[in-house]
């Protein structure tokens, strides 16, 4: 596979150190191999034969969480978080994946219904779902012995995809205004059924038909920050497919979007799905961003106080950090404080905070830490990876805060009646009906 | 030389497993600076957390012979932290607490691997403020910037580190921890100690814990920026300025190349066609910054600008300033090597330096792209050159042998603010007399007998 990005984009790096003041990973473990100065000097050292691709070298480059912080800092605009992507890519190239990764990145990630079916007989143990809101917390936590003691959200039952009709029609009395595809990803689809709901039901609201299409896979994110380009670009070709004619794709997953706003940077220049990637890339949006641009105006709310973190794959990767919070001042009755450090990344960067436990940790104390001193009752976020790492900090610290998905706060002006609650709901009432009014 | 597992084992016990590094991949993110030519291999990285344990590293050290490299972020652009001896990098980023900020007396005393900006955040929380800025302060730490006797543009009014020590605590090469100095401005006792360490590069003690002198914030700050069509014009402007009794608290210049640069990478709407710019600040109280503003709208105008005004908002100053750090970054990353000079002449000796630096480059046919700090007379000429280029790398080299000749020659300094460190080691002697330099030597050898800190930099061997 051609690569890329070049890894001589390394050697723009002038050494300055400026990335060294916002990178989360340095400013809690003060290690410089930890660090894009540092690794961009190994990855040049790595492209011109002074160090052997090796296990330790793998190692350095995994200690990068992809947040994109010190490519805003760089004064020379060196794309730090894309050279140690490339630098992976191009050691899976050489040495192949270990058999861990090829298991979840080849075998599960990318196969979504051998994915729904693991998942769904998980489900079906107790405790490891939620089903009626009293679920066995010591058996999920049982599960976080595969974690390193990351307390993992427990599945939804049923998935989001038994739970929304294909087609959703806005309520009565709102102007249609036209069609969009709803991108779960694999959180809304399987963890956070509800907030998926609440999502679509948003748009809906927002004078939008949305649809749920039939047969998305993970975005592939995950596989293509890991290095498995080959893999990653399978699932982005395969997501491709299926959403190219949707005028408009929208997700409540700032990993997903961050993701899908980058499928063109995924294939070569020459490469005939370049050209479809882009075009998909230019239809995909962020929920805030989204709904910002159609004037959306949420509910009022009973007097909250409530904090946001940005998360790094929506305010680095995509320079959205307004839309969700004028979304959440737009709400009347919501106080909102200002958390201080809100882009401090909480330390997840997916499997980073199981495989470097002990950083991913001291990065999400100072998280909590921020977030005391506010004294919110809530903090929003808008990225299921953050949420699962701000309730494991939550919990872990003791603090007094819920912390939810924007898509729990923003609800439209005009409910649907309600449905009389069926057996497979969620742990929260779905507030809208089954199928298209 | 090669460490012995029993003296890595003996420096785990002094710093935990988790204080030092031995992997050859962690090794080498500390064997460079923020240079492009200096490299050093070192063996082991320790992060001390305590001056005690400072203390037993050195002593351990220097017992066995070992050279140690004091480190702090390593944001030099020197060499001088570089370890090109091996042994021990002691790396300070981990005592990083600001002890105590006594609003009263207005001092602070902190440890030495804070970082300047998160001591700058700190202060600024109390309305206080502490003006010496290298360009670095994102990631500079203070030990390192006590080393090396930073300074930036704040220095044409407010001095440079140096100016604000009043004491510290310092380990010597033996493990010996000495108190020095004190938390007032008056203070004769003895010969100046505090003074003599900053800016001594790490070579005669490792300083773990400062006590830095404090201002109010000002009120009140204003940008104004001028444009010039030549680069003399622009020098006798900032000199007028200041003996027509105005002192900005910054007098920034930058030429047309780098302005260039930064707008490539980050537009923030600067003059493609300005040949040079001149970015002043004034502050202090209302009233004041707004006289001076006028005044020195008028003297440009008056000296020839084409264009001088206060920026039109904080925004706008801001992107600025924030074009200004990025001088040197677009230097660098535009050509394969920028020999990047730190020449400082007294202030009305600017003019005549800024035409000799382009009569060196039409003499030597290389390109010198020039931004610095006008006000003080500290210009960065860097001279664009690649190593590869074996033929243009000597005409460049030639070229900054005669930058420091004719900054001598008007009486100034081979060294404004980044130190000699190995980059500017060999120019010592046309700088300093044998004999200053044996009194330098001299020095080392009492602080440091067996030579373990930070060997090699400063002076060639003789």
């Amino acid at each position: 596979m051609s690569q890329l990005l070049s890894l001589d984009e390394a050697s723009r790096c002038m050494k300055c150190g400026f990335c060294m003041s916002s990178c989360p990973v340095y400013t809690v473990d003060h290690i410089e191999s930890h660090v894009a100065r540092g690794r961009n000097v190994l990855i040049r050292w790595a492209s011109n034969s002074t160090i052997p691709l090796d296990g330790a070298y793998g190692e350095r480059l995994s200690y990068c969480l992809l947040c994109g912080r010190c490519e805003a800092v760089c004064p020379a605009k060196v794309p730090s978080a894309a050279i140690t992507v490339a630098a992976r890519t191009d050691l899976v190239s050489k040495r192949g994946l270990s058999w861990l990764q090829r298991f979840v990145y080849r075998g599960i990630l990318k196969h979504r219904n051998l994915m729904a079916r693991l998942l769904g007989l998980a489900s079906l143990v107790p405790g490891v779902s939620v089903k009626d809101g009293k679920p066995l917390r010591h058996l999920a936590d049982s599960v976080s012995i595969f974690t390193k003691g990351l307390s993992i959200p427990r599945l939804s039952r049923p998935f989001l995809s038994t739970r929304l009709p294909s087609r959703m029609a806005p309520p009565k009395g709102v102007p249609v205004r036209g069609q969009v595809a709803i991108f779960p990803g694999c959180a809304f689809e399987f963890f956070f059924a509800d907030m998926g709901e609440k999502i679509a039901f948003a748009l809906t609201e927002a004078g939008f038909e949305v649809v749920y299409p039939q047969g998305l896979t993970c975005c592939g994110l995950a596989v293509r920050s890991a290095g498995d380009l080959t893999t990653a670009q399978l699932m982005a070709q395969h997501n491709i497919e299926i959403l190219s004619h949707f005028d408009h794709i929208v997700t409540g997953c700032a990993t997903c979007s961050s993701a899908m706003k980058d499928y063109g940077k995924w294939f070569p220049e020459n490469d005939e799905w370049q050209q479809r990637a882009s075009s998909l890339s230019a239809k995909v949006s962020d929920l805030s961003e989204f709904l910002v641009g159609e004037g959306f105006q949420p509910k009022p709310t009973e007097p909250i106080t409530v904090t946001y973190h940005d998360p790094c794959h929506l305010k680095w990767r995509q320079a959205i950090s307004d839309e969700p919070r004028r979304l959440l001042g737009s709400i009347e009755g919501l106080k909102y404080v200002e958390m201080e450090g809100a882009d401090q990344c909480c330390g997840l960067g997916g499997a980073f905070g199981i495989t470097h436990r002990e950083v991913s940790l001291a990065i999400q104390a100072k998280k909590m830490q921020s977030i005391r001193k506010t004294g919110a009752q809530i903090v929003v976020t808008a990225c299921p990876g953050c949420l699962i790492q701000l309730r494991d900090g939550a919990r872990r610290h003791d603090l007094p805060v819920e912390v939810m998905h924007i898509s729990q706060l923003i609800r439209g002006q005009r409910e649907p009646p309600r449905k009389p609650r069926s057996a497979g709901d969620g742990e929260e009432q779905s507030p809208h009906p089954k199928s298209a009014p | 030389m090669s460490l012995s597992a029993s003296t890595l084992g003996k420096l785990r016990h002094i710093v935990g497993a988790k204080g030092l590094l031995t992997a050859h991949l962690d090794l080498a993110s500390y064997s460079f600076d923020g240079t492009s030519n200096w490299q050093g291999m070192p063996e082991v990285v320790v992060f001390p957390t305590t001056t005690e344990q400072v203390s037993q590293i050195l002593k351990l050290a220097t017992k066995q012979g070992i050279p140690v490299t004091p480190r702090g972020a390593g944001s030099n652009v020197s060499g001088g932290s570089v370890p090109v001896s091996g042994g021990i990098v002691l790396c300070t980023t981990r005592m990083n607490k600001i002890i105590d900020i006594d609003t009263a007396n207005f001092t602070v005393t902190t440890e030495v691997g804070v970082v300047l900006n998160d001591l700058n955040q700190a202060l600024t929380r109390h309305n206080l403020f502490f003006p010496p800025d290298p360009q670095s302060f994102l990631t500079a730490t203070i030990g390192g910037c006590v080393s090396e006797n930073a300074g930036g543009p704040y220095a044409v009014k407010y001095g440079v580190f140096k100016h604000y020590i009043l004491g510290m605590i310092a380990v010597l090469p033996t493990g010996a921890i000495l108190t020095l100095g004190g938390n007032t401005v008056k203070n004769v006792t003895g010969y100046d100690l505090p003074q003599l360490l900053c800016g001594s590069e790490g070579t005669l003690a490792v300083i773990t814990q400062v006590t830095l002198r404090l201002l109010p914030l000002p009120p009140a700050r204003q940008t104004v920026l001028a444009i010039f069509n030549d680069m003399v014009t622009a020098g006798k402007a900032v000199h007028r300025v200041l003996s027509e009794g105005i002192v900005p608290a910054k007098m920034e210049l930058m030429d047309n190349w780098v302005i260039r640069r930064i707008e490539e990478v980050t537009p923030l709407g600067l003059p493609l066609e300005a040949e040079t710019i001149i970015l002043f600040e004034l502050d202090g109280i209302p009233e004041a910054v707004g006289r001076e503003t006028e005044g020195v709208i008028n003297i440009c105008q008056q000296e020839g600008a084409m264009e001088a005004r206060a920026a039109h908002d904080a925004k706008e100053a801001e992107n600025f300033w924030a074009a200004r750090r990025a001088g040197f970054s677009a230097i660098f990353g535009n050509t394969p090597i920028a020999l990047a000079e730190d020449v400082t002449v007294p202030p009305s000796q600017l003019p005549e330096m800024i035409d000799r630096i382009q009569k060196i480059a039409k003499k030597y046919d290389v390109t010198i792209v020039t931004l610095g700090h006008a006000g003080d007379g500290n210009l960065h000429p860097c001279v664009l050159t690649d190593e590869k280029n074996a033929e243009h790398y000597g005409r460049a080299e030639k070229a900054v042998h005669d930058i420091f000749s004719t900054a001598l020659d008007l009486g100034g300094a081979i060294s404004g603010e980044h130190g000699i460190g190995l980059g500017k080691k060999q120019f010592l002697k046309q700088a300093m007399s044998p004999e200053a330099i044996d009194l330098l030597r001299g020095i080392k050898k009492v602080f440091d007998p067996k030579g373990i800190l930070n060997p090699g930099k400063i002076w060639e061997e003789a």
